[in-house]
């Protein structure tokens, strides 16, 4: 039995799995028919200008993106200084207390979401934005603890203690040396919480409201009544606005190791 | 995860001798963690309003004997083993291809398994309704070889859940299946080459044996996500093919059912705890072993 | 001795069989060329070593005649066989990789009998072969070891015993002691004399150090940019280098033209005069001591001397710390002679 064969024919087949589908939802989008169809009937850009003249999407997109760039803030105001502490202070039971920021990745969202909805807004009656803050910051700590203490483990605290032997001053050698080795784990923590919460559902699910609702939730409602090629439009601006901010990633901190952690 | 040693004094300027500035460092995150997740979620699970523990417990026995909700326990279970080993099968093969290949186009096809890691699920999934609904591409396909007079039901059915999720979690699977190939030292290939080996049996006696650990995490993230996933089962299944996720949001917000939904969350959160639990026990006992 | 010389033509190789041949072998990855036209035989029961510094593609070389990368052009034959486009699995070879790469989860013992029970041979068989190879190179007692366990020196063995039990028809070592201390590395070259010779194995063997190849080989070959430079036994090698790049290679120093020929002299050959030329000498040259650097056993005295063109050419002269005799200061004018049977006449 010969190996290479067997391996490519499994790996075309992943691909084909993994990447045709986009293709549909593209090819979809330019349809000049009414339904969604592939092939798509004639070429056409009328579905990109229904899908921005789309009131409920523009509000959606503005919201998701509002809620993705407060809240990765916010998850890196709060989860770098816990990387700090548990990298380069003297905190008693260590690693209990990282399994304890990193437990938010192993609760299932929908879980999170239900509880902070049942707590949030049932019973304190807060707004679906503070609510979706909240569990989105819950979300997204993890990553920012998880990615800047990995550059912070990678970084040889010799370097700092170099530093200090040169003449810094403590708080010098943290803004020179220490401030600069964490700034691509900063990097990488927020270009992975933008994209988490930008297309977030089950946690986004029921803190939804009808002042405030997320881009991918809306699209998911729509698809529910309607079924035309305005998804496939708006799937497809999505598409394209990924790919810049793939761009972004290769280009400062390299794309396969920001989302695949791969070196 | 990596550990470093650390010298007993911390040069660390923010908290020179002082463990009450890491403490300060670590209180804003503590407070959220608890009253933003680990104080709602226990009382979620176990005490949701208006309910009492012990309402909970009956409601998940009754869930655990009751036919319909194990059939959805069962569903959920038994298409994400499907998806899980689906997603291994496909995704080995090309982690070998693409760790071991010396070719400059591997980066391009690595960097085009991790791009759907970025793009969101609800465009994602949305490509199979184009594909399998109703007067959908695969439908017409059918008809138009001849194979069937009239477009079979493709739309929620297993079938559908399965490709979504195999095609939501395989980039995953790729890069965990990746990195744990890589790993493996290139050098040994050649020396299994080198002592009559043949490439198939290289894989079988190296290749496999020593990325099995990072196999195995591979394989529990891709269970754990498919148990766990709801925008596909809800697009591509609907009712009829409920799963544990789509059942609960049914609970929560159609039904609203609270004890309902936290016997639902709590057979959710264990078997994700479970199968984690499972998968760090098998990646310590092989790396005992090697 | 007989050397493996570079061939034109194969059937004019010399009277011992020939393990093996490269013949016209060139080697390229996109724009660089690692071997270009290789011609050489490796012969029957004999140490060959490919020496040369990195880059100059004797690893390539070696990969090559092991399956592992398939040459561009020209003919690879084993035993006489085509063997080009063989895979590495066909070839029966037994090959000590840098790294070792023994497998980290088998034992000693399985790793030395994988290749043996791809082969087949019976479990009895198989674990009397395994036992005899490892106390061939000495390791007996850790047959039920894992490999990570073991020191860098031992692991080394694992991986010569490997090799050797499948009783290849080369044994090809990619710079098997580079990752050894000194002093193991200098056991080592015995050791593997020692096996070598027990054994009967042809063994081709990579390394940068001129002394593992002088010490280790029936034959060397110097590579240079994926050319051989010159080929042959150390001792035809070593006092005739054929060109400034053998030379400077194995340690020759002193350069300096004369009559639009290039000589060169190893420090040691050099001698210091106060006074007017020996008689006889081939090289008599005025020159004026820049440095003196004290070494234990010797003293290197560094010197420059006026060259043909404008530049002054440095000089290197090692002399025994012991000797009674001239002691040059730095700012000395002195003259620097060479017997002529020490002066090497070089080709370029």
């Amino acid at each position: 039995m010969k190996a290479r064969p067997i391996a490519a024919a499994l790996a075309v087949l992943g691909y084909v799995v993994m990447l045709v589908p986009i293709l549909f939802v593209v090819g979809g989008a330019f349809t000049a028919g009414s339904t969604l169809k592939f092939p798509p009937e004639g070429f056409s850009v009328r579905w990109f200008g229904e899908a921005v003249a789309n009131e409920s999407f523009s509000q959606a997109l503005t919201s998701s993106l509002l809620l993705a760039v407060v809240s990765t803030a916010l998850a890196l105001a709060v989860g770098v200084p816990v990387a700090l502490a548990l990298h380069r202070g003297h905190i008693p039971g260590r690693s209990l207390l990282e399994g304890l920021f990193l437990s938010p990745l192993v609760i299932p969202e929908l879980v999170i979401g239900l509880a902070l909805y049942q707590q949030l807004m049932i019973g304190l009656k807060q707004t679906s934005f503070l609510a979706l803050l909240v569990g989105h910051t819950v979300l997204l700590m993890p990553y920012a603890v998880r990615v800047t203490g990995a550059s912070l483990a990678l970084a040889d605290q010799s370097l700092e203690e170099a530093a200090r032997g040169l003449g810094s001053s403590p708080w010098h050698a943290f803004r020179t040396v220490t401030l600069p080795l964490l700034r691509p784990g900063v990097m990488s923590a927020g270009l992975l919480g933008f994209i988490t919460s930008f297309n977030n559902v089950p946690l986004s699910l029921l803190l939804q409201s009808r002042d405030f609702g997320t881009l991918p939730v809306t699209m998911l409602d729509y698809i529910q009544q309607s079924y035309d090629p305005v998804i496939a439009a708006m799937s497809t601006l999505i598409l394209a606005g990924t790919v810049v901010i793939a761009v972004i990633a290769e280009r400062t901190v390299g794309f396969t190791k920001i989302f695949g952690g791969i070196n | 995860m990596i550990f470093v040693a650390r010298p007993k004094e911390s040069n660390y300027p923010l908290m020179n001798n002082r463990p009450r500035a890491g403490a300060l460092l670590l209180l804003p995150g503590l407070l959220l963690i608890v009253f933003g997740f680990a104080v709602p979620s226990a009382v979620m699970l176990f005490s949701p309003p208006g309910v009492t523990p012990s309402d909970v417990f009956v409601r998940l026995g009754e869930m655990l004997s009751d036919p319909y909700d194990l059939g959805i326990i069962g569903r959920t279970l038994g298409l994400g083993l499907v998806v899980t080993a689906l997603c291994i099968v496909l995704a080995f093969p090309i982690a070998c291809l693409l760790a071991r290949s010396t070719s400059r186009w591997a980066g391009i096809w690595l960097a085009l398994a991790v791009f759907p890691l970025l793009l969101s699920n609800v465009v994602r999934t949305f490509g199979w309704l184009v594909i399998l609904g109703s007067n959908g591409f695969a439908g017409r396909l059918i008809t138009g070889l001849g194979f069937a007079d009239e477009a079979p039901q493709l739309l929620y059915t297993p079938l559908a859940v399965v490709l979504g999720l195999v095609q939501l979690f395989l980039p995953l699977a790729v890069v965990a299946c990746y990195s744990a190939v890589a790993q493996v030292d290139a050098g040994l290939d050649d020396a299994a080459r080198g002592l009559g080996a043949s490439r198939l049996r290289t894989l079988w006696s190296v290749v496999v044996p020593l990325s099995l650990p990072g196999v195995v995490v591979a394989a529990t993230l891709v269970f754990a996500g498919s148990i766990t996933a709801y925008t596909t089962p809800y697009l591509l299944g609907g009712s009829s093919q409920r799963m544990l996720a789509t059942q609960l949001f049914s609970y929560s917000s159609v039904t609203v059912n609270w004890a309902a939904a936290s016997a639902t969350a709590l057979v959710m959160t264990v078997l994700v705890f479970l199968v984690s639990g499972l998968s760090s026990a098998v990646a310590r006992a092989k790396g005992r072993v090697q | 001795m007989t050397a493996a010389s570079p061939t034109a033509a194969p059937s004019t190789a010399s009277t011992t069989a020939a393990a093996a041949e490269f013949i016209d072998i060139r080697q390229t990855f996109g724009d660089f060329t690692a071997v270009d036209g290789l011609n050489l035989t490796v012969e029957q029961g004999k140490i060959t070593t490919l020496l040369g510094p990195s880059g100059c593609g004797k690893t390539t070389t070696l990969r090559m005649l092991a399956g592992y990368t398939t040459p561009t052009s020209g003919t690879i034959r084993i035993a006489g066989e085509d063997a080009t486009r063989l895979p590495p699995e066909k070839r029966n070879l037994g090959m000590v990789f840098q790294s070792y790469a023994l497998f980290p989860h088998m034992t000693v013992a399985d790793n030395v009998g994988f290749g043996l029970k791809l082969r087949r041979v019976p479990v009895e068989e198989r674990r009397k072969r395994v036992a005899d190879t490892l106390d061939l190179v000495g390791l007996g007692h850790l047959a039920g070891q894992r490999p990570k366990k073991l020191s860098g020196g031992q692991q080394q063995r694992v991986a010569l015993a490997r090799a050797i039990a499948i009783r290849p028809s080369l044994l090809l070592l990619d710079e098997p002691l580079s990752n050894l201390d000194a002093r193991l590395r200098v056991q080592m070259r015995a050791e593997i004399r020692r096996i070598q010779a027990e054994t009967g194995l042809t063994v081709v063997l990579v390394t940068h150090d001129q002394d593992e190849a002088l010490e280790m080989s029936d034959a060397m070959v110097l590579m240079r940019a994926g050319r051989v430079m010159q080929s042959g036994s150390p001792a035809e090698v070593f006092p005739r280098p054929a060109n400034r790049f053998v030379a400077e290679f194995l340690g020759y120093e002193n350069f300096v033209e004369r009559d639009g020929r290039l000589l060169t002299v190893r420090p040691e050959h050099l001698e210091i005069s106060t006074g007017p030329a020996t008689e006889g000498a081939r090289l008599a040259l005025p020159a004026t001591v820049t440095r003196v650097a004290y070494r234990g056993v010797d003293r290197h005295i560094a010197l420059t001397t006026q060259g043909t063109g404008d530049e002054p050419v440095p000089l290197i002269a090692a002399l025994r710390a012991d000797e009674t005799g001239p002691d040059p200061r730095p700012g000395d004018q002195v003259t620097v002679v060479a017997r002529p049977d020490r002066v090497v006449e070089l080709a370029g």
